[in-house]
């Protein structure tokens, strides 16, 4: 009687992002019915060649496309992974998104366009400072994503 | 008869286990916290419906707890009228107790009437509640959080009451938020086109 429950999981390069990740699909996709019951949608905000330096001079334009290629390659570099991941783990009902722009925008706009039920992000776990200044997603998306928002932090390693 | 569900669930965790290890079975240790807002009852029920399985032992029981809220004395109106003595201090966490008590319940009654096989684990304790249920995540290893949200306002979009925020940002395990459904906000005039 279930419908499919939709879920949509923020990617970057981090080691966070990608925890949270595996853990999403250890804990929900590790049953042989769970494409009947999830449909997992994974989406990587390519920040736009623009935002992600600031320069000013004569050779500026010049950059650009090479930057624009780097932030490709790393795009689908994550993108490879996670389908491999998805793979070994015999998930098959999942779909996967690189979408350029800002990675708040773009999550909670992935949940609009999906319909999601729920958005999972990873955090880095700032301290309040950290967080004020550097600005977080996963604060951003808890606050004003449409649906349930799951946070996976990274357990910090015991010292 | 839940013995035997149990254990037929072990079995398969075993025999899983003997599979390559994709295909492990993660028992899920989740806790729930509640309080009197319709917030964290609708996150409870939100949970059960999308995310809660019995079928292949994901998750077969589930962690309740609700943190009460230490009743001050002190803070009483410094009038002729009212003054707490001993009796007003017992009567009043006596009520609040019958309170605590038949929400849980109620609780409870929400997690049976969705799944008839889960066993479901009270706590209700004193303190701050956000400090109180970090420690508890802690304490008993649990492996996920879920919590509700007040939804505030129609033009404004939800944002979490502090409780959520604090254990967003503090608690040693991830943290499941549930909003409330947005009934009216598609309804909502955008002045600016």
């Amino acid at each position: 009687m279930a419908a499919e429950t939709v879920m949509v999981v923020g990617m970057d390069e981090s080691e966070h992002s990608q925890y949270a990740f595996h853990w999403t699909i250890e804990h929900f996709f590790s049953n042989s019915n769970s494409s009947s019951i999830f449909k997992l949608v994974v989406v990587h905000a390519k920040p736009s060649p623009t935002s992600s330096f600031a320069l000013a001079g004569p050779g500026a334009i010049d950059v650009i496309p090479y930057i624009d290629f780097d932030l490709k390659k790393t795009a689908s570099r994550i993108i490879e992974h996670a389908k491999t991941f998805c793979e070994n783990k015999s998930v098959d009902n999942v779909h996967f998104e690189i979408v350029e722009g800002d990675p708040r925008s773009v999550l909670c706009d992935s949940v609009e366009r999906h319909k999601a039920d729920m958005l999972i992000v990873g955090s880095h776990g700032y301290g309040t400072f950290k967080r004020a200044v550097l600005g977080s997603v996963s604060d951003y998306c808890a606050h004003h994503a449409h649906c349930s928002v799951m946070i996976v932090k990274k357990p910090k390693s015991n010292h | 008869m839940e013995q035997a569900g149990e254990t037929q669930a072990k079995d398969k965790e075993v025999a899983a286990g003997g599979d390559e290890m994709g295909k492990e079975i993660k028992k899920l240790k989740v806790l729930v916290a509640v309080d009197e807002s319709e917030g964290s009852l609708y996150a409870l029920s939100w949970f059960l419906d999308h995310l809660f399985f019995t079928q292949d032992g994901e998750v077969d029981q589930i962690f309740l707890i609700h943190v009460q809220q230490p009743f001050q004395p002190f803070v009483y109106p410094s009038g002729p009228s009212v003054f707490a003595t001993t009796s007003v201090i017992d009567s009043v966490r006596k009520a609040q107790k019958q309170n605590s008590e038949a929400l849980i319940a109620r609780a409870v009654q929400i997690c049976r009437n969705k799944l008839k096989e889960i066993k479901v684990q009270t706590v209700i304790t004193d303190g701050e509640p956000k400090d109180v249920i970090c420690h508890a995540i802690e304490q008993m290893n649990i492996d996920l959080a879920v919590v509700g949200s007040r939804g505030l306002g129609t033009f404004k979009r939800a944002f979490l009451g502090s409780v959520s925020d604090y254990c967003a940002h503090h608690a040693k395990c991830p943290i499941l938020i549930v909003k409330p459904p947005q009934k009216l906000h598609q309804q909502e005039v955008h002045p600016h086109q």
